[in-house]
C-alpha cells in the first residue's frame, strides 16, 4: 500500500474569461500548479452552451496544503464581491507525492 | 424584402432559428462556431486588404478616422438612450452601450451576401472600418463604466483611503483591458489578414481564390445556422430585459442604420454598397468581441441583458429586416 497525504481540492466553475484572473490567484498565493477543463451547463447566469466565448466555463482546479486554502479563498471571495459569478468547492483529497503541491 | 429573406445565408439562419424554437436536438461540435468565424475574418481580411492595396490611401484614413468616431461615438449615445430610459442602472447601460459601438462581423457578411446577390458593387474600405471599430467601444465602454463605479462609490460614501487605492487599481486594471482591447483575437486576424492581403503578389493570391472566395458564401452559411441557434437560445430571456430593451434593440441599430448611412455617403461619397456596409457597421451590435471584455472588466452588469440584446435581438432584426430598411434608406439618399 502506497503512503498517501492529505490535502485539500480547490474547485472553481465560472465563465472561462475569468481563466487568466484564476491563474493570477492561485500563481501569487503559492499554488505549484493548476488544471483547467472547458466545460458546459446551466445555472443562475443561464445556459453555458461552450458555443461562443461568453457562453464557455471552465472548470479550475488547483490543490494547495491546508495552510494556503484559506488565502485562495479570500481571493476568490474577493471577485466574488466585485460580482463575477463563480462556485467554489473544497474538498479533502489525499495525494501521493505531497512535494509536488507546495 | 423578399429579396433579403431568399439568401442561402439568412436562410440558413432562419433554420437555425427554427431548429432551436421546435427543440431539435441539432448540435454543432464544440468550437466548430470559434473556427468558423476564424475562416471568416481571414477570407474577409484577406479579400479587403486585397482590395485596398490597389485603393486610395487618402480615403482609406478618412475610413479610418471615421470608423473611429462612429466606435467611440455610438456608445456614448447609446449610454445616454439608456440612462434617460431608467430602466438600467448605469453599470448595465455602459455595458449594453458598448455592444452597440463595436460591430458584429456576421451582420456585415451578411451584408456583403445581400448586396452580391443583388450584383451591387461595393468599396472596400468599410472592411477596414469593421477591424477598427472592433476595439474603440470597449474602450468607451469600460470608461463609462468606471465613471459609473466613482459616481456609485461617492454616492454610497466610499472612504476616502479606500477611494485612492481603488484608483490605482482602477488604472492599473483599466490599462491592462486597453490592452486586451486591441489586441483582441479578432482584431489582430482581421488586420493581420489584411495586410497579408495587401503586401502578398497577386499571382499567389490567386492561388488561394478557391479558399477565400469560392467557399466562403458556404462557410457563412454554416455560421449563420449556428448563430441563428444561439439567437434563438435567448428569447426565454425576454421577459427578463423587458420590452423598453427590446424597444432598444431594435430602435438603436435603426438610429446606428441613418447616422451610418450619413457618413457613407456624405463624409465619404460611397456608392450604394458602400454607403449600406457603413450604415450596417454602425447599426450593429458586437456579440463576439465585446460581452468577454465587459463580463470580465464589468462584472456588476448582467450578461444575460446585453448579450439578449445584441444576440437575441439586434442581430436577427439586422439580419432579416435592418439589411434591406438600410438599403432602402441608402437608394433614398443616394439616388438608385
Amino acid at each position: 500500500m502506497h503512503r498517501l497525504y492529505p490535502e485539500k481540492l480547490i474547485t472553481v466553475i465560472t465563465s472561462d474569461v475569468l481563466e487568466g484572473r484564476l491563474v493570477q490567484v492561485v500563481k501569487q498565493r503559492g499554488a505549484s500548479g493548476y488544471t483547467i477543463f472547458r466545460a458546459q451547463g446551466a445555472g443562475s447566469s443561464g445556459e453555458q452552451s461552450g458555443m461562443l466565448d461568453i457562453d464557455t466555463n471552465i472548470v479550475f482546479h488547483v490543490v494547495v496544503p491546508l495552510a494556503k486554502v484559506s488565502a485562495m479563498l479570500d481571493a476568490l471571495e474577493d471577485l466574488a464581491r466585485k460580482g463575477h459569478h463563480l462556485r467554489v468547492l473544497v474538498s479533502d483529497v489525499n495525494v501521493l507525492w505531497p512535494e509536488k503541491f507546495e | 424584402m423578399l429579396s433579403n429573406l431568399l439568401i442561402p445565408a439568412v436562410l440558413f439562419f432562419a433554420l437555425g432559428f427554427f431548429a432551436k424554437l421546435i427543440k431539435s436536438d441539432l448540435r454543432f461540435p464544440p468550437d466548430l462556431a470559434k473556427a468558423l468565424s476564424i475562416y471568416l475574418l481571414v477570407a474577409i481580411g484577406l479579400h479587403g486588404g486585397y482590395e485596398l492595396g490597389k485603393a486610395d490611401l487618402l480615403t482609406a484614413m478618412n475610413s479610418v478616422m471615421w470608423a473611429l468616431f462612429l466606435g467611440f461615438g455610438m456608445p456614448l449615445i447609446g449610454y445616454a438612450i439608456l440612462v434617460f430610459s431608467k430602466k438600467v442602472d448605469p453599470m448595465n447601460a455602459a455595458a449594453i452601450a458598448a455592444h452597440y459601438g463595436s460591430v458584429s462581423a456576421g451582420t456585415f457578411l451578411t451584408a456583403v451576401a445581400y448586396l452580391d446577390s443583388l450584383q451591387i458593387e461595393y468599396d472596400s474600405y468599410p472592411v477596414i472600418m469593421l477591424a477598427v471599430m472592433e476595439s474603440p467601444a470597449i474602450v468607451v465602454g469600460l470608461l463609462l463604466a468606471a465613471w459609473s463605479r466613482r459616481r456609485l462609490a461617492q454616492k454610497q460614501g466610499a472612504p476616502q483611503a479606500e477611494a485612492g487605492n481603488g484608483d490605482e487599481h482602477d488604472r492599473n486594471k483599466l490599462t491592462h483591458i486597453l490592452r486586451e482591447a486591441f489586441t483582441n483575437g479578432s482584431v489582430v486576424l482581421l488586420l493581420g489578414s489584411m495586410v497579408i492581403g495587401a503586401v502578398a503578389a497577386p499571382q499567389s493570391m490567386a492561388k488561394i481564390k478557391p479558399f477565400i472566395e469560392d467557399i466562403f458564401m458556404g462557410v457563412l452559411c454554416l455560421f449563420l445556422l449556428e448563430m441563428g441557434m444561439e439567437a434563438a437560445r435567448r428569447i426565454g430571456e425576454f421577459r427578463r430585459v423587458g420590452a423598453v430593451l427590446i424597444v432598444f434593440g431594435v430602435a438603436m441599430p435603426v438610429l446606428g442604420g441613418m447616422i451610418g448611412t450619413l457618413i457613407g455617403h456624405e463624409m465619404l461619397g460611397f456608392g450604394v454598397g458602400g454607403t449600406l456596409l457603413v450604415a450596417v457597421l454602425a447599426a450593429s451590435a458586437s456579440y463576439i468581441a465585446v460581452p468577454p471584455a465587459m463580463r470580465l472588466a464589468v462584472p456588476e452588469a448582467s450578461p444575460s441583458l446585453y448579450l439578449t440584446l445584441s444576440l437575441g435581438v439586434t442581430f436577427p432584426f439586422n439580419v432579416v429586416f435592418g439589411i434591406p430598411l438600410y438599403h432602402m434608406m441608402v437608394v433614398m439618399m443616394v439616388g438608385a
